[in-house]
């Protein structure tokens, strides 16, 4: 009985905060994604071609996010019947967005006016219980492109 | 060539469907399945422990012996007579119901106040003194003690425990401590004294055993719903139950059944047999002591 009460309770605890941090989250990524609209990123591995010379830095943004005790159960219960695995796409394009925004955040404060040849990578960071996965790393890097400081 | 970040819209890589529905779909499912997993297993269970050899289930039983406790010499000689009585009626009543041979019947006496008797494993049948207490005549005693031989004649006792360890299992797998409490009481602490479960069927099964026992050894069936409409009575005055309804859970219908039953066979009432003279001395002894 006792198990089965801390177990209520942390399904409930993750599925409230999971939740409200999700929200929250995905507000903020809808507001900041608006505000870097004007900052292309492109994954094309060549610049484009511009007359004037133009410098170029590598930029980068990392993210990690856990996932919480509510979302598992859900996987896991997905794990017995298949089907999407609806918990853990909200989580992942939550970090992969955050990335490319965190990227671009660098690229602005460079000066930069777009990043291109972007390449995403992710890694299990924390392996939990029973090689559970216990949180993802979405990492995010490019070349920005930043003209002369004259053309500015 | 000019580029931009396109406004992609939402949902192609998430879902807005609610979480909790999808929580609630596969909660329902996977218990659906456990259920019918369970409900399968254990109908196997009981249905297979009816092949487990008498004499298997009787060295079951001997780890835990039924232990009459008594605290004076005359209480136990007491106790032993009672033992000795109910022993020589349940060996006729067993002939009555043609029990095979090897199913041998082992009578306990309990100096206790409970009111109940039953069978369990090994062919063990305990009664309590608080129920012979309560009862008038060797006829209404022959009755109880026909249906919990019935119970061992069907094998019961030996079910009811594969049933449980099967939903002991089952729970185990939800729960750990849930279950490990449950397999505990019913695999070990209790031993022989748990009181085993018997569903509707079993009981009525045992009624019906029971009662033509009572026709084949006494000529007819006096007695056959003596102990229910003691009970009946007393259930309208007391404000606690006997523990021997909650293990024989006791309905007009159940009185009826037998009743219907006897005028189907046409089987009479006559004068039940009185119980032994000294039968209420006996008694007395245990709870004179106490």
């Amino acid at each position: 009985m006792q198990d089965l009460i801390i177990f209520l309770s942390l399904l409930a605890l993750g599925y409230i905060f999971g939740r409200l941090a999700e929200k929250r989250h995905y507000r903020s990524i809808f507001k900041r994604e608006k505000k870097y609209r004007s900052l292309p990123v492109i994954a094309s591995k060549f610049p484009p071609a511009y007359k004037i010379p133009h410098d170029t830095a590598l930029v980068m943004g990392s993210v990690v996010v856990s996932v919480d005790y509510f979302k598992r159960f859900l996987a896991t219960l997905r794990n017995l019947f298949g089907g999407r695995v609806r918990a853990y796409e909200t989580l992942v394009d939550r970090a992969r967005r955050e990335a490319i925004l965190r990227m671009q955040e660098e690229a602005a404060r460079r000066g930069g006016k777009m990043v291109f040849n972007i390449k995403l990578q992710t890694a299990a960071v924390s392996q939990g219980r029973k090689n559970t996965v216990g949180s993802v790393e979405v990492l995010a890097y490019g070349t920005a492109l930043i003209p002369p400081r004259t053309e500015r | 060539m000019e580029y931009s970040n396109p406004e992609i819209p939402e949902g192609i890589n998430t879902s807005r469907e609610h979480p909790l529905k999808e929580l609630l779909l596969l909660v329902s499912a996977a218990v659906g399945i456990i259920f019918l997993v369970v409900a399968g297993l254990t109908f196997l269970a009981e249905y297979l422990a009816g092949y487990i050899p008498f004499s298997s289930e009787q060295k079951l039983a001997a780890l835990y012996p039924v232990e009459s406790r008594y605290e004076s010499a005359q209480q136990r000689q007491a106790g032993e007579r009672i033992t000795t009585y109910l022993q020589q009626l349940a060996e006729q009543l067993a002939r009555a119901e043609e029990l095979p041979n090897e199913m041998r019947i082992t009578l306990h006496y309990i100096d206790d106040d409970t009111v109940n008797a039953f069978a369990t494993l090994g062919g063990h049948v305990v009664f309590f003194r608080g129920l012979l207490e309560k009862i008038p005549d060797e006829n209404t005693l022959a009755m109880v003690m026909a249906h919990e031989i019935a119970h061992i004649k069907f094998r019961h006792p030996i079910r009811s425990l594969g049933r449980g360890v099967i939903v002991a299992s089952a729970l185990a797998v939800v729960s750990a401590a849930a279950g490990d409490n449950l397999s505990a009481s019913v695999l070990q602490e209790a031993g022989l004294l748990t009181i085993l479960h018997y569903n509707r069927r079993q009981e009525s099964e045992a009624d019906e055993v029971a009662i033509a026992a009572l026709q084949t050894h006494y000529g007819h069936v006096a007695g056959a719903t003596g102990l229910f409409r003691i009970f009946l009575k007393e259930e309208k005055e007391a404000q606690q139950l006997p523990a021997f309804l909650s293990t024989h859970p006791l309905s007009e219908e159940r009185i009826r059944r037998l009743q219907q039953m006897a005028s189907q066979h046409r089987w009479n009432t006559a004068d039940p047999r009185p119980l032994p003279a000294e039968f209420g001395n006996w008694l007395q002894a245990g709870r004179a002591s106490l």
